[in-house]
């Protein structure tokens, strides 16, 4: 392996690159750090925003943090000794991002501030034309690596323009909001608002929630490292790659609750409910926090302070969704109506249908998102078929419902580095994968999804498209099948090298 | 795929009766035949493995019977035998055996030849050593004293410190209670000081996967090096747990059960296979 540091940069005016990577969150960032890694240079990640960090860069709500352990939500060639605990605050990530980004070299690589406005297949010169807020790019191979939760989803509520006080989604925080002892609205009560809501009650003089539908929330076995547990995987990075195993496979583990095993679910639910129970004594506060769904359906939420926090005195739990906004008053769907002055959207992200989907148009000159107009598919859960040379990565069937996304980025890497040297070796210009293959992927896919909770949990949930009613964001089976399936390129599946035009004169 | 049913079915041998469960639908593999160890059953051993299998692949699983006479790794054989008899005489199947049933599956490997396509035996060994003896005579004193420490003992012996480390002594205390003993389990813990199966070896032909728990103190992973050793067939590989593997890691059992029945070459005989690192 060539020593990453000693590659040559691209140019700082370079507008043509092999390779052209869209977005510098972990996905990103993760491959460009491999490109150099496999001693490849000839590549530029565009970026929107001004820094990398992709989610992270933009959650920074207050209480912002991961699910998943951060030893095990690291690269797993990028270890961090020094994690501040067994669930890392979100600046913290951030900041691993950013040192990653340098540390690999690939400050030459990113252009911030470069939007992708829309990406074009040229048949005739066999690249992508990519049109950018920063200029036109082109590139032989194009990756979108723009994450699953990017751009914030926000519902349109009647009458919100009356509304007088500050409005912002989690996703973009308005930090200067003043909510100390004021009345605050938070709508939802998935990931981010279960983190939001106990942080804002310190406060604020009273917080109203606004919940379609509890969710399930299980303990948060979190703690800070001790300076001896941070020294010693300073001095032995085993100790790291043990910790990160042992997270892996206990969440592996989960996935039987998730096929709806009895023993497994009821244990799941069991754990869930008994958590309520134990932090909820007032009965009619426990029917309004008790999920109508099986577990697993919608996320379940880790967290040892949301139900201290919604059954505190200044926080009303209003079980029902906001309605509309009436001369300035929030009024939900019961009927209730709130005074309030900051109205705080926590209602997640675009998910069934990414945005960046239709922005990229292929052979056809069609957009991702008419081509899939009944939900997203792509061969492999990367590659999709009249759009040669793309690389999709967390695309159809990459969520993880129970590990960590994390896993599925880096075998989604180790995909297209294995593709870049096909291509190289059999000195192929064109890779496009037949329409066969990909309907076939996705009928297997189908055929796993049947008998489990997301498809059978009764609930409605992002991870299932509205059109289609098909399990388009979960991969719903074990984590490590995902990568046994998923992380090496064959090229089976995909059509022959198309002839040159002079070819057919 | 939807999750499918148990089906529960009895066969008899050598006056005993021995109770098996068949779950999943056949996908090419061979069926997978699970054998329990000591002081297990397949609720207690296979509450993961069975169900969780039995998604991709037709598995059965069996209750070892008591046969109330002295107890023999050939007779617990032909309870397997009779079982693979009764329910998938026609084609060669998958043994897999934990602990004591790893013992028995290689014995019945030896026996059957081809009729076992691949064999799956994990934290088994080949002839009980003077460190198991001692352990095995520190319980049968407890268990004849009386002693309220005989299950907290076994379980402190069949857990990783890691694995203890996520859980608190009450926790460990409720494990400790489910274990059950009777007299069946009595026999088990006399025909575990007794293991010599060194002869057999030769005559397993099957596609093998050795699996050792690397953390384990009761079956320590010297003996399934020996296995691996012994068996000609065989590649191994180890799990970061202790003997109580299918309650630490039963995830990861599925894992590499899974990976190696679809395509059991590929590592060939005599590789140890590196633990993946997720």
């Amino acid at each position: 392996m060539p020593d990453a540091q000693d590659l040559e940069a691209p140019k700082a005016d370079a507008r043509k690159a092999e390779i052209l990577i869209i977005g510098a969150g972990f996905a990103g960032i993760g491959l460009g750090s491999q490109l150099r890694r496999h001693g490849r240079s000839d590549f530029l990640i565009l970026e929107r925003a001004s820094d990398v960090g992709g989610t992270w860069r933009d959650n920074h709500y207050p209480g912002v943090a991961c699910d998943v352990p951060s030893h095990q939500y690291s690269l797993s060639w990028l270890l961090n000794p020094d994690w501040s605990r067994i669930y890392s605050p979100g600046p913290e990530i951030h900041a691993y991002i950013r040192k990653c980004a340098q540390d690999e070299g690939l400050l030459a690589h990113l252009r911030f501030d470069t939007n992708m406005l829309a990406s074009r297949w040229d048949d005739d010169r066999r690249l992508w034309i990519v049109e950018t807020s920063n200029g036109t790019y082109e590139a032989a191979v194009l990756v979108t690596a723009t994450g699953h939760l990017t751009d914030s989803f926000r519902p349109d509520f009647e009458g919100l323009d009356s509304f007088d006080g500050p409005v912002f989604h989690s996703a973009s925080w308005d930090h200067s909001a003043d909510l100390v002892g004021k009345r605050v609205g938070v709508v939802g009560s998935g990931a981010s608002a279960i983190q939001i809501v106990p942080e804002i009650q310190k406060i604020a003089g009273e917080v109203v929630v606004f919940q379609r539908h509890a969710p399930y929330v299980v303990p948060r076995p979190d703690r800070a490292f001790s300076e001896a547990e941070r020294g010693m995987f300073q001095r032995d990075p085993s100790a790291m790659r043990e910790v990160r195993s042992e997270n892996f496979w206990v969440r592996e583990y989960n996935f039987a609750a998730r096929r709806l095993i009895p023993r497994f679910i009821n244990d799941a639910r069991a754990l869930a409910l008994g958590h309520l129970a134990k932090q909820v004594p007032d009965e009619a506060m426990r029917a309004k926090l008790t999920p109508e769904f099986q577990l697993g359906c919608k996320r379940t939420l880790i967290s040892n302070t949301w139900y201290p926090a919604v059954t505190a005195p200044n926080v009303t739990l209003e079980a029902s969704a906001l309605d509309r906004v009436e001369n300035g008053r929030a009024l939900a769907a019961s009927g209730q109506g709130y005074d309030l002055d900051v109205l705080i959207f926590a209602t997640g992200f675009e998910a069934t249908r990414p945005p960046f989907s239709r922005r990229v148009f292929g052979r056809s000159g069609i957009s991702l998102d008419q081509h899939w107009a009944q939900g997203m598919q792509a061969f492999n859960s990367i590659a999709v078929h009249d759009f040669p040379n793309l690389f999709v990565v967390n695309g159809p069937n990459t969520g993880s419902g129970h590990n960590s996304a994390l896993y599925i980025i880096e075998a989604q890497l180790d995909y297209i580095l294995g593709a870049l040297d096909w291509r190289d070796e059999h000195g192929r210009t064109v890779l496009e994968v037949r329409k066969g293959a990909e309907d076939a992927y996705m009928e297997r896919i189908a055929d796993m999804a049947d008998g489990t909770v997301w498809l059978e949990g009764g609930c409605s949930s992002w991870y299932v498209d509205e059109r289609s009613r098909r399990l388009t964001m979960i991969w719903p089976d074990y984590m490590f099948s995902f990568r046994e399936e998923n992380a090496t390129f064959s090229a089976d599946g995909y059509l022959p090298e198309p002839a040159l035009a002079h070819e057919f004169a | 795929m939807a999750n499918s049913d148990r089906k529960e079915r009895l066969t008899r041998v050598g006056g005993v009766d021995v109770r098996y469960f068949v779950t999943g639908a056949g996908d090419g593999r061979p069926p997978v035949i699970l054998v329990h160890g000591t002081t297990g059953s397949v609720d207690r051993h296979f509450g993961y493995l069975f169900p969780a299998l039995g998604i991709r692949q037709r598995v059965i699983a069996m209750d070892l019977g008591d046969p109330e006479e002295e107890l023999t790794v050939d007779g617990l054989v032909d309870q397997v035998v009779a079982v693979i008899d009764a329910e998938v005489a026609d084609v060669p199947v998958t043994l897999v055996g934990y602990s004591l049933g790893a013992v028995i599956a290689a014995a019945a490997a030896a026996r059957l030849g081809d009729r076992v396509a691949n064999l799956v035996l994990v934290a088994g060994w080949v002839k009980t050593d003077v460190h198991q003896a001692l352990r095995n005579k520190v319980w049968q004193t407890l268990l004849n004293e009386g002693s309220s420490a005989l299950r907290e003992n076994m379980a402190f012996m069949a857990f990783s410190p890691a694995f203890m480390a996520m859980r608190t002594l009450a926790d460990m205390a409720a494990i400790a209670a489910m274990i059950e003993i009777n007299p069946f389990v009595e026999r088990q813990m006399d025909l575990n000081v007794r293991v010599d199966i060194a002869d057999l070896l030769p005559a397993i032909s099957a596609q093998t996967l050795v699996i050792a728990c690397a953390h384990d103190i009761m079956v320590p992973p010297r003996h399934s090096k020996l296995l691996f050793g012994g068996i000609r067939n065989a590649r191994y590989t180890e799990v970061p747990s202790g003997h109580g593997v299918m309650l630490e890691r039963p995830a990861e059992l599925v894992h590499l059960i899974d990976s190696f029945t679809r395509n059991p070459n590929a590592h060939p005989a005599g590789t140890i296979i590196a633990a993946q690192q997720p």
